[in-house]
């Protein structure tokens, strides 16, 4: 009986909700997760909510228990909730939060750097180089290299008052401006060039970033 | 205590040397003490357009390794009386016969005597550049309305506004042809200061006169009826702090209704 006190079943209208306990031994909870699993009885599938309180489970801890739970046909995952997070995940997304400023002009051969965010009031002239972790914001002209989300974070974006780079490059795409022209033409000013799910780096007026990217913003609600 | 103005432009060719020359003419004319340093070793150039190559006998390298004294290696140019001098370059070795202490001592020393020192700089942005903006208060950039110079000068302003102790650099725009410009084929004036973002000092219109004086060794601003001399002795006026309005449209306009006289005139 004190053993199937380590998973609490709940039912709710979004599916199941799989209370896991975070004071056991990981052995214990995954034999008994396999218990429930195999000993219910299910019609159709149904979606199941992970909760793991104070428990930190990297990404191979992870994968046992999805796989347990996946060995029935009837259940999925659908969201895992935790309370904790490592230091290391912590530090990245405070630095990945982290907006610099500079303020000047980035002349041609300048290389401007940010772990984060990176807000320039200024130009960016030709074949000078702003380059950050995260997202890249200008006031002013963007005429040289940006490049955004340089570790990988494909979810930055880069905007600017005027933007017509030679290249624009977010996490590990490359897009040249190979006729600066034609973007000219197409009205450079209040843009922002982002990385659609295909892969591609498209452009688009600044004012879709909120539909775009609403993650960006940290004021959330209003009146 | 003179001021010591380094003139550079990172491009070579767009007139830093020819700039040189008639600035320090210029100024001297204005009955200033003028001192020229040409830092460009190994390839010197600044003698010939002052027409002072064959009075040389010291240079700069046998300043800084004391086999003579700054006095001795200075070449007078007797047109302006003991107003305008040269400090040459040396010809038979290179850029890393000097090193930016040195020329900072030096240009020191000269600032004590002239009112002016003007350092003519190398093409480039290596030893050279560096010794040149070493000594210097104040920095000249030069450009074309080329893009390449424009590029190139971008770079310099950078490298320049790094340096401490530097006042923020003016901008000199040089070989305008108005017609050219008119026509939008090259940037215009307005373009190339809104990129570069830095002061405009002065414009130069593009003349045939300032090659020809040149080999000569008489500098073009010495004939005041020049539209580039024009446009040189506007910019040492506004280095002397005269608010001297730009001749850009005037000259155009001048330059416009030349076209048809001349038209006429056939």
């Amino acid at each position: 009986m004190t053993k199937s006190q380590l998973i609490t079943i709940k039912g709710t209208k979004d599916g199941l909700v799989l209370r896991l306990d975070d004071h056991c031994a990981f052995s214990d909870l995954l034999s008994e997760l396999k218990e429930k699993v195999q000993s219910s009885v299910l019609e159709g599938v149904s979606e199941v909510q992970l909760h793991l309180g104070h428990r930190y489970c990297d990404e191979k801890d992870m994968n046992k228990i999805q796989s347990v739970i996946h060995t029935s046909p009837h259940l999925r995952v659908s969201k895992v909730h935790s309370d904790v997070i490592s230091l290391k995940e912590c530090e990245r997304k405070l630095i990945e939060k982290q907006s610099e400023t500079y303020i000047g002009i980035v002349r041609s051969g300048q290389v401007v750097k940010a772990d984060g965010d990176l807000v320039i009031i200024g130009d960016v002239n030709q074949s000078a180089q702003v380059i950050a972790g995260g997202s890249i914001y200008v006031l002013g002209r963007v005429k040289g290299i940006a490049h955004a989300g340089a570790q990988g974070n494909k979810d930055a974006v880069i905007a600017a008052s005027w933007l017509e780079a030679t290249h624009l490059k977010i996490a590990d795409k490359i897009e040249i401006m190979t006729d600066e022209l034609t973007v000219l033409s197409e009205q450079p000013e209040m843009e922002c060039a982002y990385l659609q799910k295909n892969g591609q780096i498209a452009i688009d007026r600044l004012q879709e970033l909120r539909y775009l990217r609403p993650d960006l913003a940290t004021f959330k609600g209003g009146i | 205590m003179g001021e010591a103005i380094v003139i550079t432009s990172g491009k070579g060719g767009v007139g830093k040397t020819t700039t040189s020359a008639n600035l320090g003419t210029a100024l001297a004319l204005q009955g200033k003490k003028v001192c020229l340093i040409d830092t460009d070793i190994g390839l010197r150039n600044l003698d010939v357009i002052l027409g002072l190559e064959n009075r040389i006998i010291y240079d700069l390298v046998d300043v800084v390794e004391e086999r003579c004294k700054v006095h001795q290696a200075l070449v007078k140019d007797k047109r302006f009386e003991d107003r305008l001098f040269l400090l040459p370059a040396a010809q038979t070795t290179d850029k890393s016969a000097v090193n930016p202490e040195q020329m900072k001592k030096l240009v020191l020393e000269l600032k004590q005597d002239y009112d002016y020192v003007l350092i003519d700089c190398p093409a480039g942005i290596e030893q050279g550049f560096k010794n040149a903006i070493s000594g210097a208060d104040r920095a000249i950039v030069v450009t074309t309305p080329e893009i390449s110079a424009v590029r190139d000068a971008d770079r310099i302003i950078g490298l320049l506004e790094a340096e401490e102790g530097l006042e923020p650099p003016k901008l000199i725009i040089n070989r305008i042809r108005s017609g050219m410009m008119e026509s939008g084929e090259t940037l215009d004036v307005n373009e190339i200061t809104t990129h570069l973002s830095i002061d405009l000092l002065g414009i130069v219109m593009d003349d045939q006169n300032v090659i020809s004086a040149s080999n000569k060794g008489e500098p073009v601003v010495m004939d005041p009826t020049n539209p580039a001399a024009i446009g040189y002795r506007n910019i040492a006026r506004r280095i002397l702090g005269e608010s001297v309005p730009l001749m850009t449209m005037e000259k155009s306009k001048a330059g416009f209704f030349g076209k048809i006289k001349n038209m006429f005139g056939k």
